[in-house]
């Protein structure tokens, strides 16, 4: 039988006008990975408070560990929280800061003092219990807070966006780091996040959110190449190209002109107006017609933008005015092609992926 | 910048230059206007003050001429003055129970607006808790005299109530002086007070609850160590003017209430001359090491509770 940390049923957060988490039910497994991924305002600060308690949802509940807690304030909780702006207590060093939750519960000195030494060695950071928290660099804050969340041996340990103030180079050892530590202290994590390469690269599982609303939940291979919708395809990844039509059945879809596609099959899809996405390092590009069986569509080159590890072209076709093409860049003979060229554009029907057509598909905010 | 480019500037420009990098110069833009300011009116007086407590002016016909020497004498006369050393004590009683009176009332409410209240309505609440600060002191002080009368509002409200019989004797006594100065001083421990809750980042009590703090441990532990800054501001800025003070103590008060503040005003005011201003000048110098030495103490010593805590 499956154990959950996390539970959330149908929940609702309303801000005033704003309805900041809409219906949200979700099942978080045991020392899984679970990070919460979507735009800005989308709700993912506000859930995760609710599950910490620092946030009454208006209707549905929480569990943790098949416990109803809604009704428990926070502090009664076994949850460790790491904050976006991390909350350290600036007027404690680091080793009170860690030790401040073992205080409350009442351990002895000794017990702290050893506690403490052993999670400093986990976040990397032994001798510095007596440093002052504004002596610390950004990424040794980063830690502390870990730290001082992790020593209480929570259950379920919450993190909101909590590499959003580092530099690139030590978010990504950050990230590597917190994916060891998480193996080390085999605690659940929930990961807020706007950065989808941070949910990729650490996720076991990955709930995309949208204006409150979950999207999908899925893991992070899954969420890449079977997206469920238009706002998950164009927020996950670099970029995707949509295509419009109807599709017909039988793995047949037929784009705007009347030409036929081979995708892959979507049984809810049959017959209705839809949208295949396809991701550009899935097309190949070549100046002669491919054999029959595959898809093809002629096009002619409008941008070209040598990239380094790729090529990036840009293709008018009659199916769709601009079809992005990622072409790896393998060898130095490669061929490139100019503006205007003729070319060819081929793809492996399971590529192209049939998603509900949305008439104003909610636009997906990207940063950093 | 290379050395060439540098050369190559203008003329004007390097004394530009030189100037922006002048450190010297920048402390007297700076600094002097206040320094000068100070120098003027506090420094000069201060000096004056000190040189008429040890007996270095002598008073001919209306004008005082200086005569160098030193002389305990005014000093000796100050400490021998009946009742000098209660009066002292009392002082120091007033101001410290008004820093108390003032910590518990404002405390509460500063907590309040500056962390429970809505933000659009936070200017305005401060605003009203400050309103009776705009009357001028004077008029302030004096008006209650009519509340704390006999027959006044506060007595007349407690018999109405039935609470007592006869009306209760304020005015005179101690009671009164402290409520006044409590009144009077107030906004001065609110106002710090309120600057660091409001700042107070709600985020670390969160933070303390998720780490098993209950609200009152989390209020021990956390608010009231970082809230420190503006108990240890508020508490001098009302305990410096509350051990000097002779206003309250003259209009509200009565015989008993004699402070160092009433002292030094009748040594001067009333008493006069040279031996007025002189022992005047003494118990005024003796005032301001008293205070210079407390809130050293208190910094040094709330400081480190601060640090630790
Ligand atoms: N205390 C509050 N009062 C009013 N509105 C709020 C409050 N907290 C959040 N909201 C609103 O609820 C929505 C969701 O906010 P939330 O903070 O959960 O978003 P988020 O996904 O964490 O965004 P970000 O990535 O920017 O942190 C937003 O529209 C926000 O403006
Ligand atoms: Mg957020």
């Amino acid at each position: 039988m499956i154990k959950y940390s996390v539970e959330l049923e149908n929940i609702t957060k309303r801000f005033g006008q704003v309805v900041a988490v809409n219906n949200v039910s979700l099942r978080i497994k045991e020392n899984e990975f679970f990070s919460l991924l979507g735009p800005s305002g989308c709700g993912k600060t506000t859930t995760l408070r609710i599950i910490a308690g620092l946030e009454k949802p208006d209707t549905g509940v929480v569990k943790l560990h098949g416990q109803d807690v809604t009704y428990i304030p926070t502090h009664k909780r076994n949850i460790g929280m790491v904050f976006q702006h991390l909350a350290l207590f600036p007027h404690m060093d680091v080793y009170e800061n860690i030790a401040f939750g073992l205080r409350m519960r009442g351990f002895s000195d000794n017990d702290i003092s050893r506690r403490v030494k052993r999670m400093l060695e986990v976040v990397r950071l032994p001798g510095f219990e007596r440093r002052k928290i504004n002596q610390l660099s950004g990424g040794q804050q980063q830690r502390v807070a870990l730290a001082r969340a992790l020593v209480m041996e929570p259950e379920v340990l919450l993190l909101d966006e909590p590499l959003g103030a580092l530099d690139l180079k030590i978010r990504q050892e950050m990230m590597v780091e917190l994916k060891r530590i998480q193996r080390e202290v085999g605690t659940t994590f929930v990961y807020v996040t706007h950065d989808q390469n941070e949910a990729m690269v650490m996720s076991d599982r990955i709930a995309v959110m949208n204006e409150g609303v979950i999207q999908q939940v899925d893991s992070p291979d899954t969420i890449y190449m079977r997206p469920k919708n238009i706002f998950v395809a164009s927020f996950i990844g670099e970029q995707i190209n949509f295509i419009e039509g109807v599709y017909k059945g039988n793995q047949e879809f037929e784009a705007k002109g009347g030409m036929v596609l081979r995708v892959s099959d979507n049984p809810d899809a049959i017959n209705k107006k839809s949208v295949i996405a396809i991701r550009p390092e899935r097309i190949m590009i070549g100046d002669k017609a491919p054999p029959r069986g595959m898809n093809s569509v002629e096009g002619r080159v409008e941008m070209m933008v040598f990239k380094g590890s790729s090529i990036e072209y840009r293709i008018s076709a009659n199916i769709s005015d601009e079809i992005i093409v990622f072409v790896p860049n393998i060898s130095p003979t490669m061929k490139m092609y100019k503006i205007g060229e003729k070319v060819y554009l081929t793809w492996d029907p399971e590529a192209g992926i049939v998603l509900p057509f949305e008439s104003k598909p909610a636009e997906p905010r990207k940063i950093g | 910048m290379s050395r060439l480019e540098e050369e190559r500037k203008p003329f004007h420009i390097k004394i530009l230059d030189r100037i922006r990098a002048s450190k010297l110069l920048k402390i007297i833009v700076l600094l002097a206007p206040a320094s000068i300011f100070l120098a003027i009116f506090f420094f000069s007086p201060f000096i004056i003050a000190l040189m008429y407590s040890f007996n270095m002016f002598k008073q001919v016909v209306y004008t005082y001429v200086f005569v160098p020497r030193i002389s305990l004498e005014y000093y000796i006369r100050l400490l021998d003055f009946p009742g000098i050393f209660v009066t002292m004590q009392r002082s120091f009683y007033y101001a410290i129970v008004t820093v108390i009176l003032t910590l518990l009332l404002s405390y509460p409410a500063a907590y309040y607006i500056g962390f429970k209240l809505d933000p659009k309505y936070k200017s305005t609440a401060v605003l009203l808790f400050i309103i009776p600060f705009w009357v001028n002191f004077l008029l302030r002080t004096y008006s209650m005299k009519f509340v704390l009368h006999d027959e006044g509002l506060v007595n007349t409200l407690l018999m109405t109530l039935g609470l007592i019989k006869e009306p209760i004797r304020f005015l005179g006594t101690d009671l009164a002086v402290i409520i006044v100065m409590a009144y009077d001083y107030m906004f001065l421990m609110f106002l710090p007070l309120y600057g660091v809750l409001e700042k107070l980042d709600k985020e670390l009590l969160e933070a303390a609850a998720t780490l098993g703090a209950s609200p009152y441990k989390t209020f021990l532990k956390v608010t009231l160590p970082l809230s420190s800054p503006g108990i240890i501001a508020g508490s001098l800025l009302v305990f410096i003017p509350a051990v000097g003070e002779f206003i309250i103590p003259m209009l509200v008060g009565g015989v008993n209430t004699t402070t160092l503040g009433t002292l030094i005003y009748s040594f001067f005011i009333t008493v006069r001359g040279e031996a007025g201003w002189g022992i005047g000048s003494a118990a005024g110098l003796i005032y301001i090491i008293f205070i210079m030495v407390l809130s050293y103490l208190y910094i040094k010593l709330v400081g480190a509770e601060v640090q630790f805590g």
